[in-house]
Formats: C-alpha cells, structure tokens, sequence
C-alpha cells in the first residue's frame, strides 16, 4: 500500500510517496538518493544504516519509512554543505585515520554524533560503548577512538591534537 | 619532503567521511531489474525437478533462470587456480546447479524482476524437488573407508594430500631427549566485511558490450572469468569496481553469481542489480582456518627442536572453483614457521565435506601456520620448563641464514626475527610482567601474557593461474598543467595502496603530492594487472609506479637540465621543482618542465626527448621460481614478513571470560611506504584475529545446516572488546623490490590466535593446562580450566587463592637462553 509522508530530512522538507513496507534505509538511498547511508545487514546488528530520527540515533534498516511522518532525519549528508566545511567529527575522523573502506563510517559518525551532544568530555570506555552498535572490520576501532576523542576536544573549543600514534611522534619528540 | 615514509592520511578519507563515496549498491540505472537467487536448503541432495511455472506467473517477474539455462547457454566456472597443475581434484561448476546440491547455499535458481521484493518473494514460489543424499560434515569421519562421498566420482573425499619432507624426521626425534604429541584446532571462520558482494550489469546489444560493476578485488581477472562463462569475448566486457566495503579476501572471483547476473541482463536487455544479503554473505561467500593438526615433536633439554611431524587435516567445504582451499596448501607449505627445524614431515590432508567452499581471507593458511607453531613451542617451554621465549629463540632460523630454504622447497627471502622478539620484550617490559602479575593475583585478578610468532608469505605467484602471480602494472602520466595521474592494476578495498602510490611517485617525479590523482579498478582506464590479494598491493604496483615515474624523470630531467644548463645527473627535484644539487637557487619549476616537453615540444630544450609525459611499466618480482627442472628449485612467493606479538589477557576462572588488557606487535614488513596507513591495517588484522579467536565460530549441525548465518550468532568484534594497539616497526627490507616493501596486508594476525591461547594459560601458573582449541569461548576456557591438573597434585581446577600461586618464572631465563 503507498502511503503519502511529510518529513524533514537534513534540514529540508520532503513529501515522499512510499510503500508502507518500506524501510526508512531505503527510502531515504533509493527515494530520496541519499547514499551515504549504507546497509550491511538489514537485522540492526551492523549499525552502517545509523541515521538520526528526532535528534537520537536509530538504524534505519529497522524503521519503517512510515514511521518517519512527520520527524526529522539526520544523515552523513546532513553534516555539511560542502567539502570545505564539514562537520568537526568528520574532519576529525579524516585526520586521524578513523576509516579505511569508509562503509561503516557514516553510521559511525552519527553515533560519535549522538555520544558527543550528550557527552562533551567522554572517557574512553564511554566512546567504546556509545558506538558498540556500530561494526567496523577495518580499523580495530582504535584509530575511531582517537578520532572520537580529538573530536570531542575541538567541540568543547580546544586544539585538535592526534595522538602519537597518529603523528607517529614519541611524547619526547613533541618536547623536544 | 620526501613522502615515502611519511605517516600521509588516506587520500580516499575525506570522500569517504562525508559518505560521497560510490559502492556497488550505488549504482542506478535506467529501467534496472533486480535478481534474487533460490539457494540450496540441503547439504546434499538431487534436484528431482524445479518447476518455474508459479514464479513466472507472479506480477513484476520477468525471467527466471535454472540450472537447465546455465548448462546450456553458460559454461562451467574456471578455476581460480588450476588443481590439476599441483595433482589436486578439481569439479565442473556451473553457474546454477542443475542436478545436485552439495552444501547449504549453493545456487538452484535465479529471479530477476521489476524490484526485490518481488524477486525475493518469487523465489518461494519456485518448486524444487529435492531427494536428500547422505550428508558429510565431519571431516575425520570423512577420511575413513566407506565413508559417504561429497563427489562420488573421486572414490574419496580427499581434494589433495601432500607430504612435504625435510631430513629424518623418524631418526631426529629418536635421537631427542624428549618426545611429546599434541593436537590442536582452528575453527571454521569468515571474513565479514561489513558491505556483503553485490553486482550490476548492462548489455548493450547494438555495441555488444557488456558493462559489470562489482565490489571485487580483481577486476581483470574477472573479466577473464566472465569471457570465459558467458563464451564471449573478453574486449567485449569492461569491469568496474566501485568503492569497495572491504574485502578481506572474499571478494575474489570467479562466483557462481557473477555470471548468472550478467547472463540475466544479456537475455532480458535489462540493467539487472544484485545485492547480497547477510545470510547469503555467510552460507555462500566463503568460509576458511577450519583446521585440526596433530603433531610430534622431539627437543633436547635446552629447547632446541629436533624432528617435528604434523598431520594438518582441513575441512574445505565442498570443491568449486573457488581458490580458497589454498590456504591449507599454503599452512602445510609454509610450516614450520620462521623456525630452523631440518627434520620436518608436513602431511597434509584437504579433506571436502558437504559445508560452504573455503574462500580466500586474510591470512589464507600462514594464519594456521603461525598458530600450530605457537602451540608447539608453548608445548616445548612447558615441557623443558624454559621460558617460552627461550624456546622461540633457541629455534629461529638465524638472520645470516637468508635465503633459507623451508621443508617445502619455499625460500624465505630475508628476515630478522631474533631483532623483532628483542624489540617486542623491550617494549612491553617482559622481565617486569612477573611483577604484574603478582600484584594482579594479590588483588584476586588473574592476568596473563601470551606470544605470538607470526611469519607471513606474502605475493603469491602460482604457475597456470591466471589471478595469482608476482607482477603488475602501472601507469604515471603528467598532465600539460603538471598534475600527475596514476593508473594501476592493483585494487584497493580500503586499505589505502593509492596513498602509497602518491608518495612513491611524488618522490620519484619530485612534484608536490597533492598534484597526484591515482585511479584504480577499471578494466578499461587501468593497465592490465591482478588486483588485490596476498598483500600484493604496494610491493607490486608501488615497484610498477616507481619504473614508470622514473620514466618521467629521467625525460623531464634531460629537459630541466638543458634549461638550467646542467647535466642531467646533477639535478634534483623535490616539491615541485628541479635544481642543481648543491645550489638550490639555480632551479626551474616543475611545471615550467612539463610545459617545454608539451609546448615547446621542438624547442632546444625538449627537442631531444621523445614526445608525451606517460609511461605504463610492469614490475615482476624477482626471486619467483617456477621451473624446478631447470631451476632446481620451486619457489612460489617472494617475500616472507614476519612479527612477534604479546597479550596481556584477564581470565575470570568463574565464567572463564577473558578480556584483553594490552596488545603489542612488532611487525617486520620490510621498508614501510606509509606506517599510518600501515598501522591501520595491523590494527584490522590483529582485531580480526582476536575476534577469530574468541568470538566468532561457522557452526554446521550433522545435517550440514548452518547454524550461524546473522550477525547474532556470528559475532565479530566491536569497540567494547578490543584493547588500543601498540605497534613498533623493525624494517628488514626485501632484497627483492626496489623500495624494499615486502607487503603488510595480512600482517598483525597470524601471532594473535597461539598468543592469546597462551596468554589464558599463563594466567594460571598452578595448573597444568592446555588450552588447544579456537574458538576461547567461555565455557570451553571455563571447561578447560575446571578440567586442568594441579601442578602440585592437589586437585584440578585454579586455586582460590590465586596470591598463592607463585605466580613466577624466572624472566631473566630470556638472557640465559640467548
């Protein structure tokens, strides 16, 4: 059955024509062309569908697109207006290697999104657990922790300062 | 500024972040259909009669396709690599099965229709009639006389088996002074990338050309592959491969669905989509390290190795033409390890069962290696009670050993791993550990420290195989306003090789990095090469681009050097400019160059040179030898990294839970292009050791059903189980590869799966434990644990008291041993 919703996804009001079977993933890739909301299982174990619904994240592959009337919907694409400009999280994420094949990175950006609104000085155990709903096969997770963490600190209004690990430079050499 | 070595960002990271990047379910076409594929239900069954009639009749459906289409109008699959070459058995394997299933997923039909939900929905429309046939899926039951046959035609169930025999093994171990057997397994695991496979297909009849995006690692090959299944010409097919969600292996042809895909939109004239479900991803795509070895092994008092015997047996799903079940070839061919042991006899086992076909993923066999390895020598340090690192250096081929030649006949081309076990203890303080250890047990914690050896032989060259060999191809090309373009046959699933590439020519050409653009994965921009696999990446095309920037080079530099009135030796070029070494003021821009050669073309300072900036080299490695009657020798990969970890784990000996506290690598891939982009791999790979090792398992039932196709049941890790990584470099370059690289794509999880199970049993000095099976679920450790002797004969099962253990051995037995 088709169904008629209004919403607001990255800022911008939609009317969408969509089957009431529909998920809000693939309404949001194949309706509305926003592919940057990736699916990797389509159960809500992977988290590459992550996208933000009335300002909390959800997977989108678990959500009808019905269900999405009437709310406003966050996106990867939603974080920008243009490459010069995009959101401290993600330049984050780019300068200190925090993706490699970048499938889950979206999803994983909207969630350090979802921890870093509510938490602006998170400790490492509390990134780990705000994005264990987001798989990542690449990285070990280690190189989204700092990026997280050097997030967090140029949202708060501070220096975005890599680790050594990024830098590859040693706590002597700094000083030095 | 030099570039080679520099810790540069991805260049692909900020496309990516923002999520602008095209992945194969990105892909839209006009008027595109999509295709759902009927799977096998059965382990093992014939195909009585499909009838098609109801799903043809569902609204939205537009083909259907069977077994009987793809015997006629398709030809079997070839095989990645040729069996027969190596005396192995091989099958024909079609596209759609026809008459007989022989595991859980193996494709009985296809649907194409106007969208998914039709085309999935039709798929239970499609009548199948199936008679069961007996089941195999344990692969020692599988090896005994009588037993059910996966392939009656064979008269077994053994694809191959090898001895590799090196010295008396039977004398060595009588002259021992002790002799001890063991057995221990890896389970059965896959890759798990988190974007599945997935390909679209357009024909254009009129041209006749067939256009394939695919989220693959070997666009050329599979070209080849397709030519051959659909009988078409191979000009006739441009493959394209869009971003990839990685890889890991599992994304190397030739599949059964590829073709069925593209045969689907030549015979609707459709743009036809298919995109892989999760389930799919795990009963189809490739499973791999499901493993039993069972080994002898005799040692003097002081450690030192004498005779070692190992029966590997692999259980390699059914036979296809996938080239997964490789990988045990390559475990039993590798053995044993970065160790010198002259009196070796590897006996290998491929046995086929009715279960999901291995497939490539990383590690691909050396993983198992480093694993049996590790257990044997942990098995040796209990027995002799010498430390275990004691063990490992007693037994280490010497770095002045090199080449040396391994039972197999496989020359390991340089190494260094005294160097890198020395840089690992100093780094994490071995001696101290002990101290740890104690205050931990103190507070009623139970921690331990494993090692791991990980040795890694990387980009395979096999005769008669198209995909696998040890050359590639790239072009460097300089436009008129200077920008550097470089196109390579190798492929990135996300692992960064196009940022090495970048670096590498920027250093060559002297031109500003950011000037670069490199482009990959298309059969008809890209030159010729293999794609990605064997971590081939950087030590093939990086060697390609370096031969043909320094093509440019040399022209550009016989220009600069006419307009500064130099010779063309004395110059320099470095960030975009070309000077006179030694007066860095007489210089010329980049640019300035590049322009004489396409402006001024019959200039005096150009006239000389030949017209064009671009150059397409292939570099071929040079210690490949595949002609043993004339070489004496048969070698089939060139480059042998290799690394020394440790874990740091705490056991709860109440759940047998156990948590990994620290986690060090010293890794040795020879000269490392890129150590951030580096460092990221060896992050993936140690993480997906751990998760092999702890978490995740394929279970099958004794009906050949697999039990684990969500990511529910197979659960790999997330950020809540994974420790940060500390990583050091020891550079002991190839003598073989321009740069020295040698290839790190695998590197990091070899070492993790011996080490961990060592690190459990170090945890508990009082009992004598043995921890030999993967995956270290909870209840096996806690099983394991509950079931160990006391050293001191007072029971089984840890101490309560875990202070009273004296948990220590003499850590400076390291120096003695030395």
């Amino acid at each position: 059955m088709q169904t008629t919703i209004k919403l607001t996804v990255n800022g911008r009001a939609r009317t969408v024509e969509v089957d009431s079977r529909m998920i809000l993933a693939d309404m949001l890739r194949d309706q509305l062309r926003l592919t940057g909301t990736h699916i990797g299982c389509g159960t809500g174990n992977c988290g590459a569908c992550t996208v933000m619904l009335d300002g909390r994240t959800v997977k989108s592959c678990c959500v009808l697109a019905a269900d999405a009337d009437g709310a406003d919907v966050l996106t990867v694409e939603g974080l920008y207006t243009s490459p010069d400009d995009l959101h401290p999280i993600q330049q984050a994420f780019i300068a200190n290697q925090g993706l490699q094949c970048g499938y889950c990175t979206p999803g994983m950006i909207l969630s350090a999104k979802q921890l870093l609104d509510a938490n602006p000085d998170p400790t490492e155990d509390d990134i780990r657990h705000g994005i264990s709903g987001n798989l990542c096969r690449c990285t070990g997770y280690h190189f989204i922790l700092e990026s997280i963490q050097d997030a967090a600190r140029v949202l708060r209004g501070e220096p975005s300062a890599p680790s050594a690990s990024i830098t590859g430079l040693r706590a002597d050499d700094v000083a030095g | 500024m030099k570039q080679v070595g520099r810790r540069v960002t991805g260049l692909t990271n900020t496309q990516l972040a923002a999520g602008k990047g095209t992945y194969v379910n990105d892909v839209v076409l006009p008027d595109m259909a999509f295709l759902a594929f009927l799977r096998s239900p059965y382990a093992h069954a014939r195909i009585r009669s499909v009838d098609i009639s109801a799903a043809m009749a569902r609204p939205g459906v537009i083909k259907v396709l069977t077994g009987e289409d793809a015997y006629r109008d398709l030809r079997p699959i070839p095989e990645a690599w040729n069996t027969r070459e190596i005396g192995a058995k091989g099958v024909l394997w079609y596209p759609i099965v026809k008459d007989r299933v022989r595991y859980v997923g193996e494709v009985v039909a296809a649907v194409v229709a106007e969208d998914r939900w039709t085309a999935a929905a039709a798929l239970d429309d499609i009548e199948v009639d199936y008679e069961e046939l007996p089941v195999v899926t344990d692969p020692i039951k599988a090896m005994e006389p009588g037993a059910d046959l996966v392939e009656p035609a064979w008269g077994d169930n053994l694809l191959i088996t090898r001895d590799w025999i090196a010295g008396d093994v039977d004398a060595a171990l009588a002259g021992a002074d002790r002799v001890v057997t063991g057995t221990v397994r890896s389970n059965r695991i896959t890759g798990v990338s988190i974007e599945g496979r997935g390909c679209v297909a357009q024909w254009d009849a009129f041209a006749r050309k067939l256009t394939f995006w695919e989220s693959t690692q070997n666009p050329h090959p599979l070209r080849s592959f397709l030519a051959e299944t659909l009988n078409m010409s191979e000009n006739s097919i441009h493959v394209i491969q869009p971003h990839v969600g990685g890889g890991f292996g599992l994304k190397q042809p030739p599949f059964q669905e590829e073709p069925v895909v593209a045969h689907a939109a030549m015979v609707t004239g459709r743009p036809v989509k298919w995109i892989e479900e999760r389930a799919e991803n795990f009963m189809a795509t490739g499973h791999s390290r499901d493993t039993r070895f069972e080994y002898t092994v005799g040692f003097n008092a002081d450690g030192r190795v004498h005779g070692l015997r190992i029966k590997v047996i692999a259980d390699v799903g059914a036979p296809t033409a996938l080239l997964g079940w490789g990988q045990s070839f390559v475990t039993g061919y590798s053995l044993p390890g970065g160790y010198d042991i002259p009196d070796t006899n590897v006996q290998l086992y491929v046995v086929v069962t009715n279960k999901c076909p291995w497939n490539a993923y990383r590690g691909f066999g050396k993983d198992a290696q480093s694993f049996v390895m590790d257990r044997i020598m942990d098995h040796v340090a209990r027995e002799t009670g010498l430390d275990r690192t004691a063990i490992r250096y007693a037994n280490f081929i010497r770095p002045d050993d090199f080449p040396h030649s391994q039972p197999s006949g496989a020359i390991l081309d340089s190494g260094n791993y005294q160097g890198a076990l020395d840089k690992l203890l100093k780094r994490i303080d071995y001696a101290g550990f002990r101290a740890l250890q104690a205050q931990a047990a103190a507070e009623g914690r139970r921690i331990g420290l494993g090692l791991g050896q990980e040795l890694t032989p990387e980009g395979c060259a096999m005769p008669g195989a198209l995909m696998i060999s040890a050359y590639d191809g790239a072009t460097v090309r300089v436009a008129p306003s200077g920008e550097v373009t470089i196109l390579t046959g190798v492929t990135s699933p996300g692992c960064g090789n196009e940022t090495a590439f970048a670096q590498i020519a920027a250093d060559v050409l002297g031109c500003k990095l950011e000037t670069i653009r490199v482009i990959q994965g298309d059969t008809e921009l890209c030159p010729y090469g293999l794609g990605n696999y064997s971590s081939r990446g950087t030590m093939y095309g990086g060697s390609a681009t370096q031969l043909a920037a320094q093509d440019l080079r040399n022209k550009l530099a016989e220009v600069a050097a006419s307009m500064l009135e130099a010779a063309p030796a004395d110059l320099e070029a470095a960030d975009g400019t070309f000077f006179v070494k030694g007066s860095p003021d007489r210089s010329v821009a980049f640019n300035a160059v590049v322009n004489q050669v396409y402006r001024h073309t019959f200039g005096k300072h150009a006239e000389g040179v030949e017209p064009g900036l671009e150059s397409t080299r292939y570099f071929r490695m040079g210690n490949i030898y595949h002609q043993p009657e004339t070489q004496g020798r048969f070698s089939n990969y060139p480059a042998w990294p290799f690394g020394s970890s440790a874990v740091v784990v705490e056991v709860d000996p109440q759940t047998g839970m156990v948590k990994v506290l620290e986690y060090t690598l010293v890794e040795d891939a020879g000269t490392v292009i890129n150590p951030l982009l580096v460092d990221a791999n060896l992050h993936g790979a140690i993480t997906q050791g751990i998760g092999s090792a702890m978490y995740e398992n394929i279970s099958y039932d004794e009906n050949g059903q697999l039990q684990t196709a969500t990511l529910m049941d197979y659960t790999i890790p997330t950020a809540i189980e994974m420790p940060m990584f500390s990583i050091e470099h020891q550079e002991t370059p190839s003598p073989f590869t321009p740069l020295g690289m040698k290839g790190a794509g695998e590197s990091g999880l070899g070492s993790t799966l011996g080490a961990l199970c060592g690190a459990i049993e170090d945890a508990f000095p009082e009992l004598d434990l043995r921890i030999t099976d993967l995956p270290l679920t909870p209840n096996r450790v806690w099983q394991s644990l509950r079931t160990a002797p006391r050293k001191d004969g007072s029971g089984f099962g840890p101490s309560p008291s875990p202070a009273a253990t004296g948990a220590a051995r003499p850590a400076d037995a390291v120096e003695a041993a030395r």
